[in-house]
């Protein structure tokens, strides 16, 4: 297939993403960088690529040189040697959607010489990646990947996941050996009801009993060990677990179905037992499942942080890994970089967003001698910083590991396990009862039908209830870009109480823009386009108000005052009040304009046009559009929302009176540690979700009972966080909430399900009217209901 | 039906050795990754236009 082969009609746009193609275009593609997408796939032969794929989506190119890669302090770390000289490296790739994109990335050995293999890895997104360092380098590799559309980052948190794939291995196991169990002893089970109507040998019968043994004790002994384990690690705790009723119906059946072998007469439950182990080691793995792909999630969001430095050695700037920085190094930061150690600055004038830090909206000035801090965000110019602090020893370091200390939460007491202390007593109690009560007529009967009822209450059904009924949440929570972190996470979202919002970035849109405006119209065109070269936030804000009337000649910038310059003809100064009050004339009216937007906690920005003050703009973060429906929505819910920000107090009310949250509800200029003791306050009264995005709210949200990340949040509020959103928006937080709420709804009415079929089991066993029939058909039948009713849940569907 | 006592254990040294495959096959990491293989199935073995390139 050629390029003209594949080529679209009109109506499906771009040859490569299917967007619209802009008119007056002249080639196939939407824009440049399909054009160069397309033609690295072209180039190598690879046009399956289109055939299989199953989105179109344009690709995102970085044209990044990739260095750092090569640098032997990252290759120390992340690069692992064969003894036949081969390299071999695990990399995360952006956007692997589908099958076309692991086709294409494990192509690569034929496109490009050096490359032996490339194995994707879809769940995770990850490739591993083996090449002869001889022939070719991985950050050549890098650079094929990300002209492919899928960049590549450094896969971090090997060592976690080699344990974890342990774990998953062992139990994968111990599911496989149920199954088989519960498959054979099926086949066993059905030859001996068969031969109950037909006439079977006393011999015959015994032997497939023998049989049923022989598999039905090894194989569950070892593959019910989970149970038993947590089960005695329980009892040791003195907490009650729903393991523990499990534990106890799995031995008694074992143990009474081994008798009842031995002794040649009785029932065995060999059968019904091997199922029950096998639906709940299902459950449990399925869990798991969803479970880690949240979690490698979140984690693999940490992979996508900056991990590479413009470092100066003699002036000239290189790019190493963060690793190499020693303190003393002087480091480059350019423009919308984060600034990655802490240190001073010294050379360079620039604005930062301290944001991420602090909680504060309004970006900093900064300038030679000022100090600089690692997690913050450089907006307006380059600049350079010596190192003063690298790693765990800056500022944000020591943030982080404060709360690793601190978001150690003390288990819940999940609601199956407070039902399964109370089911233990009663079934305990029946047995008793049943054994006193017919061991009158004789011990051997009492001991059989109190046998027969441990084993036909064995609470499958009520252990099956609240995995299957998070699974269904969990699975669809992941499609909406709600990752949750655990079951328990679900659970502690489901009770309302306060709920703490931190204003920058959640309710608001977390840039500044154009809010207000008064006086002349026709100065914002004017205005803007003398910030047409700046990229100061308030340059940005006043160039999205209005489009640039002219072009702007003998620009001067003084950063953190203001900007003037000559549009058409006209001398135009914009900037804050006392700077333009320096060089122009002020007016009653712009002053009170002035003195009404600094009054509503707006940033005043006053422009004069040929030495008279003609317009103020007022500048704010403005609110995001669903957040009030958001609000309401969880006020109905029950919740109890304040606002807990960073930010100045009187821009703190300005977005809550907006928003309808009353004024002594809106906490503003909180520090970090201020949020965290508010969230310890308030848990005495009840449960507490902090919602933010900062490393200011990671404390907090370690202290409440859940935490909830919102998009673009910083690493370390990611990691403290149970629940993370991939949007930023308040109404998603929403969403979540009253997903778990439905959740734990479907949890108690599966609850009621399996605790209803128990009763009638138990009663037929305490009258001693249960056949080992009706306890095989009960069981799987309990069970049916209880995975119905959590496919019903209402919880997260769209 | 003395057939039986013979089948019987044979049949169940046949599971027995399915397990054991099954667990050899966890062990090896096959089942590590089961999203990525439905979709490699599809993939053609024989490049369309062989060529080999350098990187720049």
């Amino acid at each position: 297939m050629t390029a003209a082969a594949i080529a679209a009609p009109a109506a499906l746009g771009c040859l490569h993403c299917h967007l619209p193609v802009p008119e007056g275009q002249r080639s196939a593609f939407c824009c440049a960088g399909c054009e160069v997408v397309h033609g690295a796939i072209a180039a190598n032969g690879l046009e399956q690529f289109y055939a299989l794929r199953a989105t179109a989506e344009p690709a995102h190119t970085t044209d990044r040189a990739y260095a750092e890669l090569d640098d032997p302090a990252f290759q120390r770390v992340h690069v692992v040697r064969a003894p036949d000289g081969q390299a071999q490296a695990a990399l995360y790739l952006e956007d692997l959607r589908c099958g076309a994109c692991a086709w294409l990335v494990e192509s690569a050995p034929r496109c490009v010489d050096g490359i032996t293999a490339i194995r994707v890895d879809l769940g995770r997104s990850r490739a591993d990646v083996t090449w002869d360092p001889a022939t070719t380098s991985l950050a050549a590799i890098a650079r094929w990947l990300d002209r492919l559309g899928h960049a590549p980052h450094p896969y971090r948190g090997l060592a976690r996941e080699a344990l974890r794939r342990r774990e998953d291995r062992a139990l994968l196991i111990k599911l496989g050996v149920a199954g088989a169990a519960a498959g054979n002893l099926m086949l066993l089970a059905i030859a001996l009801y068969a031969g109950m109507f037909g006439q079977m040998s006393r011999a015959d019968a015994g032997f497939f009993r023998w049989a049923s043994m022989c598999v039905a004790v090894p194989a569950l002994g070892f593959a019910a060990l989970p149970f038993f384990r947590t089960a005695i690690a329980a009892l040791r705790a003195r907490r009650l677990h729903l393991d523990l009723p499990l534990s106890i119906g799995i031995l008694a059946g074992l143990s009474w179905g081994t008798a009842n072998v031995i002794r040649g007469v009785g029932e065995i439950y060999f059968d019904s037992l091997a199922m029950l182990v096998f639906l709940l080691l299902v459950a449990r793995w399925v869990v798991l499942r969803y479970q880690r792909r949240a979690g490698t999630a979140a984690e693999l969001l940490l992979s996508l942080t900056p991990s590479r430095v413009h470092r100066l050695d003699g002036g000239e700037p290189v790019d190493v890994p963060v690793e190499a920085i020693v303190p003393g190094d002087v480091v480059r930061v350019l423009a919308g970089e984060v600034v990655p150690v802490d240190g001073e600055i010294v050379a360079g004038r620039s604005a930062f967003d301290v944001g991420l830090l602090t909680g504060e909206s309004q970006p900093v000035e900064v300038a030679p001698g000022a100090r600089a801090h690692a997690g913050t965000l450089n907006l307006a110019a380059a600049i350079e910083i010596r190192a003063t602090a690298v790693g765990e020893t800056t500022r944000v370091g020591k943030l982080v590991a404060s709360i690793e200390a601190m978001s150690v939460k003390a288990p819940i007491e999940r609601l199956v396990d407070r039902v399964a202390g109370r089911f233990v007593a009663v079934v305990s109690a029946a047995a008793a009862l049943t054994l006193i009560g017919w061991s009158t007529r004789s011990v051997a009967l009492g001991a059989e039908h109190a046998m027969a009822l441990l084993i036909v209450t064995c609470p499958c059904a009520l252990a099956l209830a609240t995995p299957l009924a998070v699974t269904v949440a969990l699975g669809r929570a992941a499609r909406r870009g709600v990752l949750v972190k655990g079951a328990d996470a679900l659970e502690r979202l489901a009770t309302p109480g306060t709920l703490f919002v931190d204003k920058t970035g959640t309710l608001t849109a977390g840039k500044l823009a154009v809010v207000t405006w008064r006086g002349d119209i026709d100065a914002a065109g004017l205005a803007a386009a003398v910030e047409a070269g700046s990229n100061h936030p308030i340059a940005r804000a006043l160039r999205g108000h209005a489009a640039p009337a002219g072009v702007a000649t003998e620009v001067r910038e003084e950063l953190g005052r203001g900007i003037r310059g000559i549009v058409g003809g006209h001398a135009i100064v914009v900037g804050a009040p006392p700077w333009v009050r320096q060089r122009v004339r002020s007016q009653p009216v712009i002053e009170g304009w002035i003195a009404e937007i600094a009054e509503r906690g707006e940033t005043p920005i006053v422009i004069a046009n040929d030495g008279v003050m003609v317009a103020v703009a007022g500048l704010a973060d403005p609110i995001r559009p669903d957040a009030g429906a958001a609000l309401r929505a969880l006020e109905q819910l029950g919740w109890t929302v304040q606002l807990l920000s960073g930010d100045d107090v009187r821009v703190v009310q300005r977005v809550g009176g907006a928003l309808g949250v009353p004024w002594w509800h809106c906490h503003g200029s909180v520090s970090p540690e201020r949020k965290a003791r508010a969230v310890v306050e308030a848990r005495a009264r009840g449960a507490v979700v902090m919602v933010g995005d900062g490393v200011n709210d990671a404390a907090a949200m370690a202290a409440a009972s859940a935490g909830i990340a919102v998009s673009g949040a910083a690493e370390i509020a990611i990691e403290a966080a149970d629940v993370y959103l991939r949007s930023p928006s308040i109404s998603d937080v929403a969403a979540t909430c009253a997903g778990a709420q439905a959740t734990l709804a479907t949890i108690r009415r599966n609850l009621k399900f399996s605790l209803a079929y128990n009763l009638v089991a138990g009663a037929l066993a305490v009258t001693g009217l249960i056949h080992p029939l009706i306890a095989a058909a009960v069981m799987p039948l309990s069970s049916l209901t209880v995975l119905a009713s959590s496919l019903r849940s209402k919880a997260f569907r769209s | 039906m003395t057939i039986l006592y013979l089948i019987l254990p044979l049949a169940l040294c046949f599971a027995g050795a399915a397990v054991l495959a099954f667990a050899w096959t966890v062990r090896s990491g096959q089942l590590d990754d089961i999203e990525t293989p439905p979709h490699r199935i599809l993939f053609d073995d024989e490049p369309r236009r062989p060529g080999q390139r350098t990187l720049p």
